[in-house]
């Protein structure tokens, strides 16, 4: 039985295969370009005028962190290895331990991780180290990169240049955000307020509805201590209050009369109007109040939108509405910036770093970006597109409509009015600074020190790292 | 010699050389590695200023505050969960002794606890036991009207609840290898002792408890090098916070080494933990040799 | 007082003590249970319609943490049988022989258990890098052993030390062999010893964090690293998480349950062959 089986089946593949030889040959010999660039109908739908296949037989491995825009990437990566014949390893790794082990690895050399998801803080550090290759060469080798099609001057402009170093790019943003105010449509309309222009609003808002009794808390920021934690937030308040990281001198001073006043403002918004657990909560741990219903408004990335919007978890789904960071009294309003962006490690062979180069390429791509966005088959679409042309794209506005009221304007002007690059200090030095003073901003929250005194601490902890 | 005393001596080595061995092979080049290393200025956010330090570390590391800090948070924490895992421990297994029948059932509820991995039990406890007014432990502090508290945002009561987390999920070790050695001591002794009216409390200060202390010593030996070392649900509750409040000395090291990338200097303060640990074991392990 | 009735009020108590104790477990029993959103609800409440979606997507689906679960079993189980073949002789030979060294040798034992392990993960990343052991067995393997031998060596010297004396000069008098003595007669009497020795080693290989994730985690993944598939950076599904959480703790439980018996037969032999002096 099986044996005659098999027979008809090799019959038929034969008679496949014979088939294929025909047209291919046909098409061979009527396009003869065909030879060179692969006729796969997947390398076609992509468009570009590269060999995709160049680093076929590679294995790499990525490291990235449990998060929805990263898990989409993984269903989609199927598509990556029919493209280019690379083998793609993602590992998924705690957020808390994701930034050790990728400096264990290019430290020592391990070559462990071809490329990982990198906060852009973390650039100057790494080019510092001679750690990850200048992405320059790779973008300039027609080779490896058709320019037109991978249209690198159509990722936000913001985002490129917090992954670059002294204006050489060393990574490609992959998925961002901004911070905004997210508040209660439902709750703001019933008070009669309308989204604060200015911090001092926002307080004043927060008072209108603020109702601990029955269980609404009004306001609440990120009170964890991190360097991606509250000093996610603190930075833009600071530069509300017309703060700057480095004097004229080029010092890096953190005690100063703008400093003390946005902290004294941080430490009273929570204190005031957050919930007693804040001082320990991070965002998902704000998005969980406000989809609860617990927490009337909050300032954090707008990318939050994606799970306050999961009907499995949100009960205030469609009662959502977003505005842009409020002015502080200087009148500057800053957001944050923020990306997810892949390097490639200095420390492979070099078939690797073009197998690298070319997932980077392929991650980064609008057909991608659209592929993990609002193509995604999923319940989760991913809202931080790192594309201008994709957020122009109306199938993704009016998906992300549905966020909530405002959405798309507020992200788009955030992005493109409030970002700053200098809103956090950029120097080789941030993992030691921005732990300082999140211990430092931590602090002053749980009434530890005085704003004044948690600055002075961190002053001096600040002047000894800076050293030498 | 006395070939059979020759012959044990051999035989006494041929059992503990594979473990030995092991060990020598695995453990003398990380620790050769952590000594060198806290003589050198390794920080890889200043890789030009790599190089040979001397003691520098070392005074660095007496000048810190933020490291004594530690090194007293570090003592209470650990006094405190050692203590009050033997206390608690010997209590419940005294109590657990004198149920003869369906001990294991209580022995496998005691067991439960440390089964959980600390990571998850770090996770569980910040955000399902302890979130004001959201936490169980929380809700029930609140039902007995002891009020809602910041449980693990104040820096006092952050300290006491990682304590308590630690303790929580511990005390069943020193329960079990009590209630072990509770359970092999030879009955006669007792009837001895009850012949002679010895009260029940004399009976346990007088008889139990030194007979008990080989194993008293071993749970304090074990468990202070646990909670010496604790770091899974530690970082997973607070992260050290609030502030540094809840920062032992091993999350130092490990903020130092690893999120300020300073690893010369946090290679310092492990070995440093490592001399106290091994002084403190020292004390220990010389008083057993004394009663033995 | 009757001992009926003190006994009664005595296992009162303990159960009592022990259900609070475990209270926190049996939360987690109940939130696996739930869906996400009856999760996040205030006051807690304990009647609900109980879901077992969660174990489903804890086992299948692409949150499966089923291979990371052998991935575990095969370490902690090669760690644990490893390490007892070669701490049982040892902690024999510290704790009843003439062993040159005996004090120097239990202290340096004792000693390479205190390395923090903090200070560990670094030079082990070296070495297991230069001989490409990361993400490896038996490379977590060895790292493990590292930490669980010193820790059962002296667990069992403690079990080891509480037989009489007489035991061997018996086995001496009938002629019998060293190692027959070792196999036949000291170590049915640790059984018990043995028992939580393997319990413990087990859990130890089981549950440990810090050098899974900093060594392994793509090809080899333990299963601690993967109960953050169900923490995210923007939420954590805590009703999923603790359904992984209790799912992953079945082979310890089924361990401590099989052991358990031996526990007790230890026991009620020491008990019951009583005598002996300290």
């Amino acid at each position: 039985m099986k044996n005659k089986k098999s027979i008809l089946e090799k019959k038929i593949s034969r008679r496949k295969f014979v088939k294929n030889s025909v047209y291919t040959g046909l098409a061979l010999g009527v396009f003869p370009g065909i030879l060179t660039y692969p006729s796969d109908a997947l390398a076609e739908s992509f468009g570009a005028n590269i060999n995709w296949r160049q680093a076929e037989g590679s294995e790499i491995t990525v490291g990235l962190i449990p998060a929805g825009y990263f898990k989409n990437l993984a269903d989609v990566k199927s598509t990556f290895e029919d493209l280019t014949g690379v083998k793609l390893n993602i590992e998924m790794t705690p957020p808390a331990q994701i930034r050790n082990k990728a400096m264990l690895d290019f430290s020592k050399k391990t070559g462990m991780w071809a490329t990982n998801c990198t906060d852009p803080m973390f650039y100057y550090l790494y080019e510092a180290n001679g750690w990850v290759d200048r992405l320059d060469e790779y973008l300039e080798n027609p080779k490896l990169t058709d320019k037109k099609w991978f249209d690198y001057e159509d990722i936000q402009a913001s985002w490129r240049g917090t992954t670059s170093v002294k204006g050489v790019p060393y990574g490609i943003p992959f998925d961002g955000e901004a911070t905004c105010q997210i508040y209660r449509k439902d709750i703001y309309d019933k008070a009669g307020i309308k989204p604060a222009n200015t911090l001092d609003e926002y307080l004043s808002n927060a008072q209108k509805i603020h109702d601990p009794k029955n269980r609404l808390w009004a306001a609440a920021v990120r009170g964890m201590k991190g360097a991606g934690q509250n000093m996610y937030i603190y930075p833009s308040i600071l530069a509300g209050y017309g703060g700057k990281w480095f004097n004229s001198s080029g010092k890096m001073t953190v005690h100063t009369p703008e400093a003390i006043g946005a902290l004294d403002y941080y430490v009273k918004l929570q204190k005031s109007f957050a919930p007693s657990g804040v001082s320990n909560w991070n965002w998902p741990d704000l998005a969980d109040a406000f989809g609860q219903g617990t927490l009337g408004s909050y300032i954090d990335a707008n990318s939050t939108a994606a799970v306050i919007n999961n009907a499995e978890k949100s009960k205030v789904v469609g009662k959502i509405g977003y505005a842009r960071w409020p002015k502080g009294p200087s009148g500057k309003r800053v957001c944050s910036i923020w990306n997810w962006s892949f390097p490639i490690n200095a420390a492979l062979s070099e078939k690797d770093k073009v197998a690298t180069w070319l997932f980077i390429q392929w991650a980064c791509s609008k057909e991608t970006q659209a592929a993990t966005s609002h193509k995604f088959a999923g319940a989760y679409k991913r809202v931080g597109v790192n594309r201008n042309s994709v957020w122009k794209n109306s199938d993704f506005q009016s998906l992300m409509s549905k966020m909530g009221d405002n959405f798309v304007d507020t992200s788009i002007k955030s992005y493109n009015q409030d970002t700053d690059a200098d809103w956090r200090p950029r120097t080789a030095k941030w993992p030691a600074i921005g732990g300082e003073m999140a211990t430092a901003i931590q602090s002053a929250l749980v009434g530890e020190k005085s704003s004044s005194q948690a600055l002075i601490d961190a002053q001096s902890k600040i002047d000894k790292l800076m050293m030498g | 010699m006395n070939p059979s005393v020759k012959q044990e001596k051999s035989f006494a080595i041929m059992l503990a050389a594979p473990s030995v061995l092991v060990l020598i092979i695995t453990t003398t080049f990380p620790i050769l590695y952590l000594i060198w290393s806290s003589f050198q200025n390794i920080n890889l956010a200043m890789p030009m200023n790599d190089g040979f330090a001397g003691i520098e570390n070392y005074i660095e590391m007496f000048k810190d505050k933020q490291y004594w800090k530690s090194f007293r948070l570090t003592i209470i924490y650990t006094v405190s969960t050692v203590s009050l895992q033997l206390l608690i421990g010997l209590g419940l297994a005294l109590l657990i002794l004198r149920i003869p029948k369906a001990q294991w059932v209580f022995r496998l509820m005691a067991i439960l606890p440390i089964v959980l991995a600390p990571v998850v039990v770090g996770l569980f406890w910040r955000t399902l036991m302890l979130t004001p007014d959201f936490g169980i432990v929380d809700f029930f502090t609140q039902a007995i009207g002891l009020g809602s508290h910041a449980w693990l945002s104040e820096p006092k009561l952050a300290l006491f609840s990682v304590i308590l987390i630690h303790t929580w999920q511990w005390t069943p070790f020193a329960f079990l290898v009590l209630l072990a050695s509770l359970a092999s001591l030879p009955s006669d002794l007792y009837e001895a002792a009850k012949i002679d009216r010895a009260s029940a409390i004399k009976r346990f200060f007088y008889i139990t408890l030194p007979l008990i202390r080989p194993a008293i010593i071993i749970i304090v030996i074990m468990r202070s090098m646990i909670a010496l070392s604790a770091y899974a649900a530690i970082y997973a509750a607070t992260r050290g916070g609030p502030g540094t409040a809840t920062e032992i000395l091993n999350l130092y090291a490990y903020r130092t080494s690893f999120l300020e990338v300073n690893f010369g200097y946090g290679s310092t303060l492990a070995v440093f933990i490592l001399v106290v640990t091994v002084s403190v074991a020292t004390v220990l392990y010389l008083i057993r040799k004394k009663n033995n | 007082m009757n001992k009926k009735i003190r006994d009664s009020i005595l296992t009162l108590l303990a159960t009592f003590i022990l259900l609070i104790w475990i209270l926190p477990l049996i939360w987690s029993v109940f939130v696996s249970l739930k869906s996400e959103i009856e999760v996040m609800a205030y006051p807690p409440n304990i009647f609900f319609e109980p879901t077992l979606n969660n174990f489903r997507d804890a086992i299948s689906g692409s949150l499966s943490i089923v291979s990371e679960l052998a991935d575990s079993l095969i370490i902690a189980t090669i760690t644990t049988t490893l390490t007892l073949l070669l701490s049982i002789p040892a902690a024999y030979s510290l704790a009843r022989l003439n062993l040159v060294g005996k004090k120097k040798l239990g202290f340096y034992v004792l000693a390479t258990q205190m390395i923090p392990p903090m200070g560990l993960v670094i030079p082990y990343y070296l070495i297991l890098g230069k001989f490409g052991w990361l993400d490896t067995y038996h490379g977590m393997i060895i790292v493990y052993m590292t930490f669980s031998l010193p820790f059962a060596i002296w667990l069992m010297v403690s079990f080891m030390e509480d037989i009489p004396r007489e035991m061997e000069e018996a086995a001496f008098l009938d002629k019998a062999s060293r190692v027959k003595t070792l196999l036949y007669i000291i170590i049915p009497q640790v059984k018990g010893g043995i028992a939580v020795t393997t319990l413990f080693t087990f859990m130890n290989a089981w549950n440990e964090f810090l050098f899974a994730v900093q060594l392994s985690g793509n090809k080899v993944r333990p299963v601690t690293i993967a109960m953050y598939n169900f923490v995210s950076v923007e939420q954590t599904m805590w009703a999923k998480l603790c359904a992984a959480a209790l799912i992953a703790m079945i082979p310890v439980i089924i361990i401590g349950i099989i052991g358990n018996n031996h526990i007790v037969k230890g026991l009620t032999l020491g008990a019951v062959k009583g005598g002996g002096r300290k």
